[in-house]
């Protein structure tokens, strides 16, 4: 036997086995693309055509269903990864005299000890999306709002890249001794809190999550308890909401005072 | 198979036409094993609907949280007017939003989720209520549970370092119950 | 006739040191896990230990099996030296560099994203690139098989290639294949996305590409051992094997059906339409049938080798074979496990009753008891079998070699039974830690006790094997002889020329990947605004 004769219609190695795998095919086609869509109802079907572009995976439009609005302001910034990541010394600049408004709470570097958080070594899209989320009033604060009301986008984009360039400095509290408590470590698994660090950047980095190292632990305490009660509502599909109302007031303190005693 | 005899084993009996025909046998049992299996699974597929998500339809993770079906405000279980029960939720690192889902016992359910940020899986624990959610694309898929009980829902896809913190609840209540609770709110969630 | 010993040594030290770091890992992470273990330490630990264990285990381990193996076979059946063996010296340097490359990111915690990568999860670049490599290394030895048995057709025409040839090619062009669906996703979507070329990656698309490789890798993994069961088997027991046609025929069914039906790992993603989704489980099922062949014919093999040993009865002839043969324990060993393993196959691929273990520690369980069980042991056997012609000295610790193939049996049911179990009762699988304290799954502890100690018994099986291997390495000198592959019960004088070539089986199986996936494909190609961030992982403070 030749190879001519292989690829012949009269070799049945050829015609069968062609012809097995194109029956198969066709006759899945059939049944997958054709039979099996219109017999469920669900699908609503206008027709032959309608099942087997949605049995091939044509994608649809998204249904136009009614949606709830938020009865209080939800934070509109769009996070990505990669947001602001990128160094700009002109932006930079800019900040660094904005941001002299800033020091009398969060000191002339960008660290202080009046409770206020750190700003020096701060994310920045963490910086920006809280002063946008202040600007909408997504988040209130008496004095920050005020503040964040007056500001331009590219002015919180320069003010955010700036105390981003700033270098962190270890607080006045910081205990290296001082043993991570197990909620920081591996959270509570069951209950649905993941390490600290898995987001806020010891171990990973979940964009918008901000560095603790070093904040004052009144602070943390408070922004805990104000997600915990839901009086704080700004993260962004409850994500840390999820997390604070699941721990115990005695996990908040801990968290705060670890985080505090941390460069 | 055409192979041609050119010596016989004789020492034991077995010679070549024997071999081929036991051989054509077993070949003959083996494709009607595999296709009843296959036969099953379409059979199943027709009889029972139970067919994979019957359409693609794409979402931007990005922007859930601004508007369309998966704002805040719009997740969790809805009554719809057909009596049917609609249940929205997200997946992110590391939670579900709801975190706790509530839904009625014997109600026809469709679940519509996906993802804000990396590939997380949806599974109901003592089901077997079990999808992806990718991010870009929307989940959607009808379920229904037996009887009132509460179910753990871990994500159980890897998602990060924080994935083995990412379990969330269902919590099955009975009709009437939810009727009640529908009744005074437009989403339900069992989040306290 | 064995001439490049050391290229071929080389392939399986390498293959089997890897490997057995990659053990050392896989043992650690199930006592890590288990209730046995205090969880209070960094789950970021974990992740990279099963990244570094599947990167290992699923790459660079089989791979380098089926290299070595294959450039022995090439030697041995074509009774000639191999063909391009700087070419094959320069693909193994490949997937050593490879390796290294990709595993030192991976240690110092940079790629995280498991072996299976997870986009838009993005680790650092090096470790994809080392995965390309590791991969391109093997396409050398693809292209080298080829070519060898090209040399060999033009100087033997009219000759039926022998089988353990024939069937090494095959498991070549499947691998060549496979592979390409992973190389596509890392080449055009993860490493542009890693240098930060890109910052968007389409995660579907991404699945789908790599559905592509993920179910044919096992059929490729699997390969090395069909060609043990087939040609070292009934010859190590002193028998004849029952069919040469039916063996070409298993392995011509996996080489076109085993690829195009990747779609069945994606049952439950909501990017790929229903219609290929079902198509897909259709010729799944094909896939079954070449292994319900093989099993057939090797049980046939061996009751020939039993009966001329002088076994008799319906069922008595099992005890008349040669339970003292670590090959025959071996391959009885690898039967076992793919028949467990088999049966639940056949539940992952239905769509109903997937929906019940999908992602869930029976996936885990399932997977190991195939490829670490059923493949892997016969990777032992294959390395037994082999190692006097290599070495040029005897092996003959047959005590030792029966022991560690039954720890390695009885670790791997150990291990994996329990996980079935729990994946059953809804314990989702790739997690750090369990808080088993929790009602709710404390009744999953005990199983997951019993599987870490599993664990430990494969830990012990594969230093016993390390061991029997340095010893061979050190005994006496011996003539092992030629060496050879088991003869058919009747040669055929003249085969087809459709199981004597593969042009008409790549045709098909190159167009049954465009029927089944050109279309999902070139669909979310063509679909806009799918492309989501990167969330790149390990990155700095």
């Amino acid at each position: 036997m030749s190879e001519d004769e292989l690829y012949s219609p009269r070799n049945p190695w050829f015609s069968i086995s062609v012809g097995v795998t194109a029956a198969i095919a066709v006759l899945s086609a059939i049944v997958g693309l054709i039979w099996l869509p219109l017999l469920q109802p669900n699908l609503k079907l206008a027709g032959i055509w309608d099942a087997i572009c949605s049995a091939a995976g044509v994608p649809n439009l998204p249904r136009p269903a009614a949606a709830v609005p938020p009865a209080f302001k939800t934070s509109n910034v769009v996070v990505t990864p990669e947001m602001l990541t990128r160094q700009d010394q002109v932006s930079i600049g800019r900040g660094a005299t904005l941001a002299q408004r800033c020091a009398i709470c969060h000191g002339p570097q960008g660290v202080s000890d009046a409770n206020s958080p750190n700003l020096a070594g701060q994310y920045a899209a963490v910086t920006y999306k809280e002063l946008n989320d202040f600007k909408t009033g997504a988040r209130v604060n008496v004095v920050m709002s005020p503040f964040a009301a007056n500001m331009a986008d590219q002015d919180m984009r320069d003010v955010a890249l700036y105390y981003a360039y700033l270098p962190r400095v270890p607080s006045s509290q910081v205990n290296p001794n001082l043993p991570a408590p197990a909620i920081v470590v591996t959270g509570a698994p069951m209950r649905n809190i993941p390490p600290c660090g898995s987001c806020h950047g010891e171990i990973d980095i979940k964009a918008g999550s901000p560095w603790l190292g070093g904040q004052s632990a009144v602070y943390i305490k408070a922004q805990l308890q104000a997600f915990a009660s839901g009086t704080r509502r700004n993260d962004i599909s409850e994500q840390m909401r999820n997390i604070a109302r699941q721990m115990t007031a005695e996990e908040i303190d801990q968290v705060a005072r670890y985080y505090e005693a941390q460069p | 198979m055409t192979s041609e005899t050119d010596h016989s084993p004789g020492a034991h009996g077995l010679g070549e036409a024997v071999a081929a025909r036991i051989e054509r046998r077993w070949a003959t049992l083996s494709i009607v094993i595999i296709g009843v299996l296959v036969g099953l699974a379409a059979f199943f597929g027709i009889y029972h609907t139970t067919m994979p998500q019957g359409r693609v339809e794409t979402a931007d993770p990005t922007t859930l949280h601004l508007s369309g079906e998966f704002v805040e405000s719009n997740l969790g279980s809805v009554l719809e007017v057909d009596g049917s029960v609609t249940v929205r939720a997200i997946g992110q690192q590391y939670s579900f939003t709801p975190q706790c889902l509530v839904v009625p016992a014997e109600t026809p359910i469709t679940i519509r989720a996906t993802s804000a940020d990396v590939v997380h899986g949806f599974l109901i624990e003592g089901t077997n209520i079990n999808t992806m959610l990718v991010p870009g694309y929307v989940s959607d898929l009808p379920i229904s549970f037996k009887a009132p009980g509460e179910h753990m829902m871990p994500c159980q896809e890897f998602c990060g370092i924080g994935h083995q913190g990412m379990w969330g609840k269902v919590k099955v209540v009975d009709q009437t119950t939810f009727r009640n609770m529908a009744a005074s709110k437009r989403r339900l969630t069992c989040v306290d | 006739m064995l001439i490049n010993k050391r290229l071929i040594l080389a392939h399986f030290w390498l293959a089997f040191i890897v490997f057995g770091a990659a053990l050392v890992l896989g043992a650690w992470q199930m006592f890590e896990r288990s209730p046995l273990n205090v969880w209070h330490f960094n789950p970021e630990f974990y992740y990279r230990s099963v990244t570094a264990h599947g990167t290992v285990m699923g790459y660079v381990f089989p791979t380098l099996v089926a290299m070595g193996f294959g450039y022995a076979i090439s030697e041995a059946a074509l009774e000639r030296p191999l063909v391009g063996r700087r070419w094959a010296w320069a693909g193994i340097a490949l997937v050593a560099i490879g390796s290294v490359v990709a595993m030192i990111p991976v240690s110092l915690g940079l790629a995280s994203v498991l072996y299976t990568f997870y986009p838009p999860m993005i680790g650092n670049a090096f470790y994809y690139i080392g995965v390309v490599l590791v991969v391109v290394g093997s396409w050398i030895w693809v292209a080298l098989m080829s070519i060898n048995l090209a040399v060999w057709k033009r100087d033997n025409r009219d000759k039926p290639v022998p089988l353990a040839m024939f069937a090494n090619v095959a498991g070549s062009y499947l691998w060549g294949w496979t592979a390409v669906g992973a190389a596509l996703e890392l080449i055009f979507q993860i490493i542009p996305t890693a240098l930060g070329l890109t910052t968007t990656i389409d995660a579907g698309l991404a699945r789908v590409f790599f559905s592509w490789t993920l179910h044919a890798i096992v059929y490729f993994w699997l390969i090395p051992t069909y060609i043990a069961y087939y040609t070292i088997f009934p010859r190590a027991i002193g028998g004849r094997l029952y069919s040469d046609a039916m063996g070409r025929v298993a392995f011509i069914m996996f080489v076109v059906v085993a690829m195009p039906i990747g779609v069945h790992h994606l049952f439950a993603d909501p990017q790929v339409g229903a219609g290929f989704k079902f198509m897909q489980s259709v010729f799944t099922g094909l896939v079954a049938l070449p292994t319900l062949l093989t099993v057939f014919t090797i049980c046939a093999s061996a009751e020939i080798a039993s009966r001329l040993r002088g076994g008799r009865g319906a069922f008595g002839w099992i005890g008349a074979l040669p339970w003292k043969n670590p090959i025959m324990l071996a391959t009885a060993l690898s039967l076992v496990m793919l028949g467990f393993g088999g049966a639940g196959g056949l539940i992952n691929m239905s769509y109903q009753l997937n929906t019940s273990i999908h992602n869930t520690q029976w996936i885990t369980g399932h997977f190991h008891l195939i490829f670490g069980g059923a493949i892997v042991i016969m990777y032992f056997a294959i390395a037994y079998d082999l190692w006097p012609h290599l070495t040029g000295r005897t092996l003959d610790s047959y005590g030792m070699m029966r022991t560690q193939l039954w720890l390695w049996f009885i670790g791997m049911i150990v291990t994996t039974f329990p996980w079935h179990y729990v994946g059953i009762l809804g314990m989702p699988r790739r997690m750090a830690f369990y808080d088993y304290a929790n009602p709710a799954i404390a009744p999953q502890a005990f199983s997951v006790v019993i599987s870490a100690f599993g664990g430990l018994i494969l830990l012990t099986s594969g230093i016993l094997f390390l061991i029997v291997l340095i010893r061979g390495q050190f005994a006496p000198r011996g003539e092992a002889g030629a060496y050879s592959f088991a003869i058919p019960l009747h040669m055929p004088a003249r085969i087809p020329v459709a199981l004597n070539s593969f042009g008409l089986w790549l045709a098909l199986m190159i167009g049954l990947t465009i029927v089944n996936y050109g279309y999902p494909i070139g669909q979310l190609m063509a679909v806009k605004n799918t492309s989501v961030p990167a969330v790149y992982v390990g990155a700095s403070r």
